[in-house]
């Protein structure tokens, strides 16, 4: 391979059976960094199993996962959080008993012998690492727009702006790969706009970004590269534009043209 | 600034007690409260991750006996075998702790109160050792503390034992107030309301579920240590799991989303059954009759009442601010 970079994030034979089912087959793919990669298929296609292994919620049965050229199979999420890997969850998973703030700040994680000793003693140290802390999660709450509803609760908030929470969380860990699963489901049409402007707000600040949805406009205008799924094993992977005429995609997600055949 | 003051106004009333305090028996409540009020506190920091131990009279219990047995086999000092209880307990903590945490709420809950179960059928059953059902008898008193020339606090009375108990109490509080205050709460918290997400941004969520029991029964055998060279005679009858039962209320009743919580449950439950004396036999009854009323009446414990009352006096204010 003519000196290319080497990609950021590497998946090698992934393979993952649940009991008898397998819900990831011999899966190959890259991401490089600076991408925007858009994973989609069907539903039940694997595409949410394939971000649980990544993060490490899942161990695979076979095949390996290559983070800047680390091996990072089946590490604890805590760990690869640490590492720069930071997910989103499909369900809009958020602190329901903290604040706005709160959630984003607790997600700026400190070394953990200074956040226990140093708190306990409340060293010099610790005060500055703390308010550091805070200070950063303000700087996401402005850069995601969230900043006016810092001390809300997110439950009381529209479910636009509590899926903008959780990526903001995801954003505190400071990743340097973000994996977001249906970021704008349930999104309106304006709000949608906003989010992928968003979403490449943050690529262009230095994070290398995943998506899984199923809003395909939203797909075909975020996406540098898409990956197509289905039962598990990839079909398809390309530009947007190529992956829209794609025969095997389309009938993936609509069927086998019956009239084509028959005719 | 005022807060400080505040605090230490209640301390200084707290080191002036005894000078009120006619006769010993209030002044012997008074220690078992502030054993209590050690137990409670310990015990709300595992809940904050929430764990919910039942086995908290047990771990009480490690301490208890191995300081009791450190000073009377080995001749340890007191004062050395306070903080091993503790370590002792805590070490225990540690090592179960890592299997423990991978089961969540009630299966964590039945696992700590076996264990509380099976420490005290070891003890009751290790008699050579322990002294088996009739206990350890002849605990020595903590060594009297000797400034040569200047003091010697001997450990004699109630009131020594009194400041004592304070002392041990207002670390284990200012402890766990540098917990409340800072991101270990937070992110114990955190964990309680979402492992995954917490575990997704960052947070080790099993050390730190083991580290909080770990934490929370270290204090757990400071106090069983502490209560051992105090009541001189250890029995595993005292560690049965109604005390841990009566711990868990403690903290439920006052309240285990704050800070002061515990310590109003320890204070009032504690007194409760002292008041009423005839009726020491009904006090499984009473404590879950107060459960109850707390748990429908006040879901957040009596800490929670200033707030309700600040939130219903400022309704009042509304409402008679929109007639006028």
């Amino acid at each position: 391979m003519e000196g290319r970079a080497v990609a950021l994030l590497e998946i090698k034979k992934l393979t993952k059976h649940f009991g008898g089912l397998s819900a990831v087959q011999s899966l190959d793919m890259d991401v490089n960094e600076g991408e925007i990669v858009g994973l989609i298929g069907p539903n039940g296609a694997g595409k949410t199993t394939v971000f649980n292994i990544i993060t490490g919620f899942l161990k695979p049965t076979e095949g390996q996962i290559i983070f800047e050229q680390t091996d990072i199979t089946a590490q604890k999420p805590h760990l690869l959080a640490e590492r720069g890997i930071a997910r989103t969850f499909q369900t809009t998973a958020f602190l329901p008993d903290f604040t706005v703030l709160q959630n984003v700040s607790v997600s700026c994680h400190l070394h953990p012998k200074i956040a226990f000793w140093g708190a306990i003693f409340n060293t010099s140290t610790y005060r500055k690492k703390e308010k550091g802390a805070l200070d950063l999660g303000m700087e996401i709450l402005r850069l995601i727009g969230l900043d006016f509803m810092k001390d809300d609760f997110p439950k009381n908030m529209p479910h636009g702006h509590q899926k903008l929470l959780t990526i903001s969380m995801a954003l505190a860990t400071n990743p340097k790969l973000l994996l977001l699963d249906e970021p704008v489901s349930g999104m309106s049409e304006a709000e949608v706009t906003g989010a992928i402007a968003l979403i490449k707000r943050i690529r262009s600040r230095g994070t290398t970004v995943v998506v899984v949805e199923h809003n395909m406009t939203a797909v075909m205008e975020l996406c540098d590269r898409l990956i197509v799924l289905n039962f598990g094993r990839k079909i398809a992977e390309g530009p947007p534009e190529e992956i829209r005429e794609n025969r095997d995609v389309i009938e993936a997600y609509l069927g086998v043209d019956e009239d084509a055949t028959l005719t | 600034m005022v807060k400080r003051a505040g605090y230490a106004a209640i301390v200084l009333f707290l080191f002036l007690v005894p000078l009120f305090i006619r006769g010993q028996y209030y002044l012997h409540i008074l220690i078992v409260v502030g054993v209590n009020v050690i137990l409670a506190s310990s015990l709300r920091i595992l809940t904050t991750t929430g764990q919910f131990s039942l086995g908290h009279a047990g771990f009480m219990a490690i301490g208890a006996y191995t300081s009791a047995l450190l000073t009377m086999k080995l001749n340890l000092s007191f004062w050395v075998s306070l903080p091993l209880g503790g370590i002792a307990s805590g070490l225990l903590a540690l090592i179960i702790g890592y299997p423990f945490v991978r089961v969540k709420r009630a299966y964590f809950a039945m696992l700590t109160l076996f264990t509380g179960e099976v420490i005290r059928l070891v003890i009751t059953e290790w008699r050579e050792f322990t002294g088996g059902s009739t206990g350890l008898l002849d605990i020595p008193p903590p060594n009297a503390l000797i400034i040569p020339g200047l003091l010697s606090i001997g450990f004699t009375s109630k009131e020594s034992y009194y400041y004592l108990v304070l002392a041990l109490v207002l670390m284990t509080l200012l402890f766990f107030y540098r917990v409340e205050r800072t991101r270990i709460l937070a992110s114990f918290l955190a964990i309680q309301q979402d492992d995954s997400v917490a575990e997704s941004v960052g947070i080790d969520t099993t050390g730190s579920k083991v580290l909080a029991l770990c934490v929370g029964c270290f204090f757990a055998g400071i106090a069983g240590s502490f209560y051992a060279h105090y009541i001189l005679v250890l029995s595993p009858g005292s560690f049965m799991v109604l005390q841990s039962i009566y711990v868990m209320v403690y903290v439920i009743v006052g309240g285990r989303r704050s800070f002061s919580g515990p310590i109003w449950g320890a204070l009032i439950l504690t007194f409760i059954p002292e008041v009423f004396r005839g009726l020491k036999e009904y006090q499984p009854f009473i404590f879950s009759g107060i459960l109850f009323v707390i748990i429908f009446c006040l879901p957040t414990g009596l800490a929670g009442l200033p707030y309700l009352a600040g939130v219903f006096i400022r309704k009042l204010g509304r409402e008679s601010g929109g007639v006028t």
